[in-house]
């Protein structure tokens, strides 16, 4: 467990101390930024155009094919390229400097590497897409309403947060045992516990949230690249363990990222419901957002290929690591 | 402590090591002697559980480095050639790493960082970025993650390499110093470091272990010559 914890601990905070992690940062809030500027461009048009799903937008995907290109370019474009540069250096590096070789005699088996970085970069893309919760209040026209109903379960709720994060942050920066389980769990317990009970229990709530719009798309469409960039960064994870250069792997994951991708133009040569269209569809990350993830709708088959993919790639990296001792 | 027994290991058609076999008794100082490519480093990656052998076996105290790798790697310190250590961490974060990776716990961490940056000489950089140490303190760190764990046995792939005289002496002063409480394997090019610091060597030339013995037994089965003319006699280039 040491053993583990521990190299997710090195490899997140690998990213902070290279420019790689800061330049994925920086391109991917211009990418969001440039998308929530077309999106609300679109949302104030008056006329016949604009949008009718705001989160398709900040997806990818549109109806119209001038926005479709726009949109579809900044982000199912550079999508695969972001998490690209966060899996490039996680094993090609180690390969091309040689740490490799003092990573894999230390008593921890491959699958734990494996894990454990793929840990590490699923926590630092999940902190990309952190800042773009800024957008929603205005993408889903939110409205806040605070009201001092203090009781048992609304103060758990409030004091397991600071205690939920205290933990977390004491994990990162490997602090004593009790801080990181006492607290962590404390809090984690409290937050649990108080917000079930304050939400079903009590009359009035402190923080009572509206959303001027369907606000399902919202947590549909961030459940979904969850998970498709899970995918994608096991696929560069497999990549990068099987070359030496960084630009390499960023490259072959790129490329290899796109095979999701792209499919999704022949959505405009397909005619809708043949088999063709189908087809596409199953392996057409851009579609199965632009379609279900963006509407509101969980759809189980792209959840389902995310989520194989990912164990696949997983797997597959694992062998590889084997295989190499075998060379 | 070490035993090894018809390794062999070939890459793709060409065998690096053939049918090697030697073992190493509890506390002993064995130098690992051979020219460039014979195979020195496949043996000790091998050990180390880095590369798998084609054929045969190594146990490393009773435990099979194949079959048992982890409680294998457990009992082993081991330092690669050059040293390849994460250049962007510092030298305490580093180890502080490294002990987390053998399995530490935090109390136990603690007092054995301070006890191998004390024991490497590495007080005074602790807190320096790795990438920007000199190639002797690099390698002291090598060492110290090497220790790190109070492995019984530590395999040393060339750890003296490019240091300057005094490093030189300094390593081997404390490599004399660890003997007595580890049993090492450490591979050199240079002899006299050998006849310093090592109770008995292994000769291994074109993959076979052609000298195995204390240093006076090999002496005295090559007609009393010098070590290095030992070397030059097995490795076949007599006459330079």
């Amino acid at each position: 467990m040491h053993a583990t914890t521990s190299l997710i601990r090195r490899e997140f905070a690998a990213y902070f101390t290279g420019p790689a992690g800061y330049a994925a940062m920086f391109g991917f809030l211009v990418l969001t930024g440039l998308l929530f500027n077309l999106n609300l461009s679109l949302l104030t048009h008056e006329g016949p155009v604009g949008v009718e799903y705001p989160m398709q937008v900040m997806f990818g995907g549109a109806e119209s094919p001038v926005v479709a290109l726009v949109a579809g370019v900044l982000f199912w474009g550079l999508f695969p390229a972001v998490t690209g540069m966060l899996t490039m250096r996680l094993i090609a590096e180690e390969r091309g400097t040689g740490s490799i070789e003092l990573l894999l005699t230390a008593p921890i088996r491959d699958w734990q590497v494996v894990a454990a970085k793929f840990v590490a970069c699923f926590g630092f893309y999940l902190v990309l897409w952190l800042p773009t919760l800024f957008y929603l209040p205005v993408l889903a026209d939110l409205h806040a309403e605070w009201l001092p109903a203090f009781t048992v379960w609304s103060v758990a709720l409030c004091v397991g947060l600071p205690m939920l994060v205290a933990g977390k942050i004491a994990f990162l920066r490997d602090g004593p045992g009790w801080l990181v389980y006492g607290v962590g769990l404390a809090g984690a317990v409290a937050v649990s516990v108080g917000g079930y009970m304050h939400y079903t229990r009590d009359a009035n709530h402190i923080l009572t949230l509206t959303a001027g719009i369907d606000p399902n798309p919202v947590w549909t469409s961030y459940l979904g690249v969850t998970l498709a960039g899970a995918m994608f960064l096991a696929l560069g994870l497999f990549v990068s363990s099987l070359v030496k250069s960084q630009l390499e792997a960023w490259m072959v994951s790129l490329l290899l990222g796109l095979v999701f991708v792209l499919p999704g133009l022949l959505r405009w040569v397909l005619e809708p419901g043949s088999v063709g269209y189908e087809a596409m569809y199953f392996v057409s990350v851009p579609e199965h957002f632009r379609r279900t993830f963006t509407r509101g709708q969980l759809d189980t088959r792209p959840l389902v290929l995310y989520a194989t993919v990912t164990l696949f790639c997983l797997f597959l990296t694992v062998r590889s690591l084997e295989a190499r001792r075998l060379r | 402590m070490i035993v090894v027994k018809d390794l062999t290991k070939f890459y793709g058609e060409y065998p690096a090591v053939r049918d090697v076999s030697f073992h190493v008794d509890k506390g002993q100082v064995v130098g690992f002697l051979g020219p460039n490519g014979a195979g020195k480093s496949t043996t000790m990656r091998i050990l180390a559980g880095f590369l798998t052998a084609t054929s045969g076996r190594a146990t490393i105290d009773g435990k099979d480095v194949f079959w048992d790798p982890i409680a294998a790697r457990r009992r082993i310190g081991y330092m690669p050639e050059n040293c390849p250590i994460y250049a962007d961490m510092r030298v305490d974060e580093y180890l502080w790493f490294r002990g987390g990776l053998k399995g530490l716990g935090r109390r136990e961490r603690k007092t054995r960082l301070g006890y191998v940056l004390e024991r490497c000489w590495l007080k005074d950089v602790h807190r320096q970025i790795v990438g920007t140490l000199s190639k002797g303190y690099r390698q002291r760190v090598g060492l110290a993650d090497a220790l790190l764990a109070d492995p019984p046995v530590l395999i040393l792939d060339e750890p003296t390499a490019g240091l300057d005289p005094t490093q030189i002496r300094e390593t081997r002063k404390l490599i004399r110093e660890l003997g007595d409480r580890h049993t090492m394997l450490l591979s050199t090019h240079i002899l006299s470091e050998v006849e310093a610091t090592c109770d008995s060597v292994i000769v291994i030339y074109q993959g076979r272990v052609v000298e195995d013995g204390s240093l006076a037994a090999v002496r005295q089965r090559n007609r009393n010559q010098s070590l290095e003319d030992v070397f030059v006699k097995l490795t076949g280039r007599e006459g330079i």
